[in-house]
């Protein structure tokens, strides 16, 4: 593995690494994104109703002003995920009952195990 | 007297210092508590940098305390003395500077975040304990001393996890802690008597230098896996973690980051160093490796369904933990195999010291990120926060430097370190790196969540008088984004000048035993 100072770049053994190339292709993407964007339509006006809110099928004086009316809680994310998890999920949460009993047991368990994999 | 040759003592004698002080330092006021809270931890910095400089080309830094001279490892008369003996390579100075910044990380953040609260004589000392052990942990050339340490940080980390004693579930967090930290004191304590009953010593580079590969050793080595892998968060065995990392005030999660990572050390100067013979076989390998790859599964697949920030971050600690116990797994079983593996179990051992040092920056900054939230809305609930961004822009910018570091978000540091770990495992199994990738993309979800929950969308009409953090916390946060921005924009240097070293010092115990046998 070959380290070529402050600046250059690090050969991994599986090709290299240099964080600038990331920069350049960063800067090289978004300049075709600005470039895109001036194809875009040119009629927006500042302090009109284009400015307004639009949240979740609201617009304008229909936004609540309280956050919390509008916003999905973040216990909401991933739904899919959990449900199709579910059953991993409940023999996890299980096994994370806050019992310290279990805890323990866990640990001497787990070092039990551990002693015959290395005496046998 | 050359300052050098006392770094070692003073790495442990600053914080030991200030813990003792520290009662005294509070009765003085507000301005000279803090002032001695930030300068104690910032002199424990300065020594932990200074060690990891003075390791740079391969040097080993030994000190013993109870001896004729500070510099007499093996004085006339006295075979192999019980006393107390540091050694530290360039692999142990990693580890070194990783607690030492983030304690001074944690000690600026503490001063605001712990501002609100009374029980300052009892936060301090209980912090540079905890700080003082960590240290030790790393720096100790001896199994008995490594025990007093690790117990030096576990009861300073029992108290200060419970350090809210008027809530219920932090006395609680505390009790598991010590219940099961003190089942597994015991096992250590066991397996180091049995090694002074059988070599009448105690000094690490003795007794690798004497190891042979009998049952008893075998039971020792079964010991300390086990309980230096559940002390750094290892599946099945980091329940008590997950708790203990809500519950505590945040500065010292950032530091409960370290502190295991001081486990870890442990765990691999014991495998690597002292039982490379029966570490090298084979089973050792895979027993971390099975173990490294359930604790990032299964940690960040609890973490994905949290939506309490902290009990969220405590689940991610366990998944990074077993992205380093992977690393070392694979870095046993590639070295053992021998037959041109050695370059992946070198790589994979870089990579797993790169990305303990990514952990311990990363994952500390998200802790302080959370304890931010919680100075700025008095809640840990995600569904109770909402549209912080706007309020608190320069957390929201840490925490996504954080979040993209540790998810390995490339161009950030993250990446690198993950690929040279999961580049390697694939030499061992093409498992590893789909197990890799996976894991990476539930924690990038878990963050996303975190991120749109508590930063973006509208914000709530409870939250509106929330504020930015105050200087002192946005300092200790900017200190780990500096380090990891570092990190990320200067891997090349950080790999030829730190893990290229500590890797090499770990693969060369027979330097490690001179050291601790006398020569230099």
């Amino acid at each position: 593995m070959e380290h070529t100072g402050m600046w250059g770049h690090m050969e991994t053994g599986s090709g290299y690494w240099n964080v600038f190339m990331w920069f350049v292709f960063f800067a090289i993407v978004s300049g075709f994104v600005l470039w895109f964007r001036s194809f875009g339509r040119m009629d927006y006006k500042r302090n009109t109703e284009q400015d307004e809110m639009f949240l979740s099928g609201w617009s304008g004086s229909e936004v609540p002003a309280d956050g919390a009316k509008a916003a999905a809680p973040g216990s909401a994310s991933y739904w899919g995920f959990n449900v199709a998890l579910e059953p991993v999920y409940n023999v996890l949460k299980r096994f994370h009952n806050g019992s310290a009993s279990d805890y323990a047991g866990y640990f001497v368990v787990t070092t039990a195990l551990i002693g015959i994999l290395l005496l046998f | 007297m050359n300052v050098r040759d006392h770094l070692p003592a003073f790495l442990v004698m600053v914080p030991l210092l200030g813990s003792f002080l520290s009662p005294v330092a509070v009765s003085f006021g507000k301005t000279v508590r803090n002032v001695f809270f930030v300068a104690f931890a910032a002199l424990t910095l300065l020594a932990g940098a200074a060690i990891c400089v003075a390791t740079f080309g391969g040097n080993i830094l030994v000190y013993v305390m109870g001896g004729e001279s500070f510099a007499l490892t093996m004085p006339s008369g006295m075979s192999y003395p019980v006393r107390i003996l540091f050694e530290i390579d360039a692999f142990g100075a990693v580890f070194i500077f990783c607690v030492s910044a983030a304690a001074f990380a944690g000690a600026l953040f503490s001063v605001n975040y712990m501002e609100r609260f009374s029980g300052w004589k009892r936060f301090m000392p209980l912090y540079f304990l905890l700080t003082a052990g960590a240290l030790g942990m790393c720096a100790t050339g001896d199994m008995f001393n490594f025990f007093v340490f690790a117990e030096l940080a576990s009861i300073a980390s029992f108290g200060l996890t419970a350090f809210w004693r008027d809530k219920p579930e932090a006395v609680e967090a505390g009790f598991k802690y010590m219940f099961v930290s003190q089942i597994a004191a015991m096992l250590l304590l066991i397996a180091t008597g049995a090694l002074y009953g059988k070599y009448n010593a105690v000094n690490m580079g003795f007794l690798a230098s004497v190891m042979e590969s009998g049952t008893m050793e075998r039971v020792v080595l079964a010991l300390i896996i086990s309980v230096t892998a559940f002390r750094c968060g290892a599946f099945p065995m980091h329940t008590h973690m997950t708790d203990a990392c809500a519950e505590a005030p945040c500065g010292v999660t950032c530091l409960l980051v370290t502190v295991s990572q001081a486990s870890f050390y442990g765990l691999v100067r014991v495998c690597y160093s002292i039982f490379p013979n029966l570490a090298g076989g084979g089973t050792v390998g895979w027993l971390l490796i099975v173990m490294g790859s359930m604790s990032m599964i299964f940690g960040v697949m609890m973490a994905v369904i949290q939506h309490d920030i902290k009990r969220l971050m405590g689940y991610h600690s366990v998944s990074q933990a077993g992205y380093l116990l992977t690393a070392m797994g694979v870095g046993l079983l590639a070295l053992g195999r021998g037959g041109g593996m050695e370059g992946y179990g070198l790589a994979s051992i870089k990579g797993g010291l790169f990305h303990a040092m990514n952990y311990s920056f990363c994952n500390g900054l998200l802790f302080l990120c959370a304890g931010s939230l919680y100075y700025a809305t008095g809640t840990r609930g995600l569904d109770k926060m909402g549209g912080l961004a706007r309020n608190m822009p320069w957390t929201a910018a840490m925490f996504v430097v954080a979040a993209a570091g540790i998810s390995g978000l490339p161009p950030f540091n993250g990446f690198v370190s993950k690929w040279m770990i999961f580049g390697s495992g694939f030499a061992v199994h093409p498992i590893l790196p789909a197990l890799g990738m996976v894991t990476s993309v539930l924690a990038l979800a878990s963050f996303v969540k975190v991120f749109q929950a508590a930063f973006l969308g509208p914000p709530r009409a409870k939250l509106i008088a929330a504020r930015e953090a105050p200087y002192g916390m946005l300092a200790g946060m900017g200190l780990l984004a500096v380090l990891i921005l570092l990190l990320t924009l200067f891997p090349g240097w950080f790999m030829g000048n730190v893990f290229d070293n500590a890797a090499e010092a770990l693969l060369r115990p027979q330097d490690y035993i001179r050291a601790a046998m006398g020569g230099r």
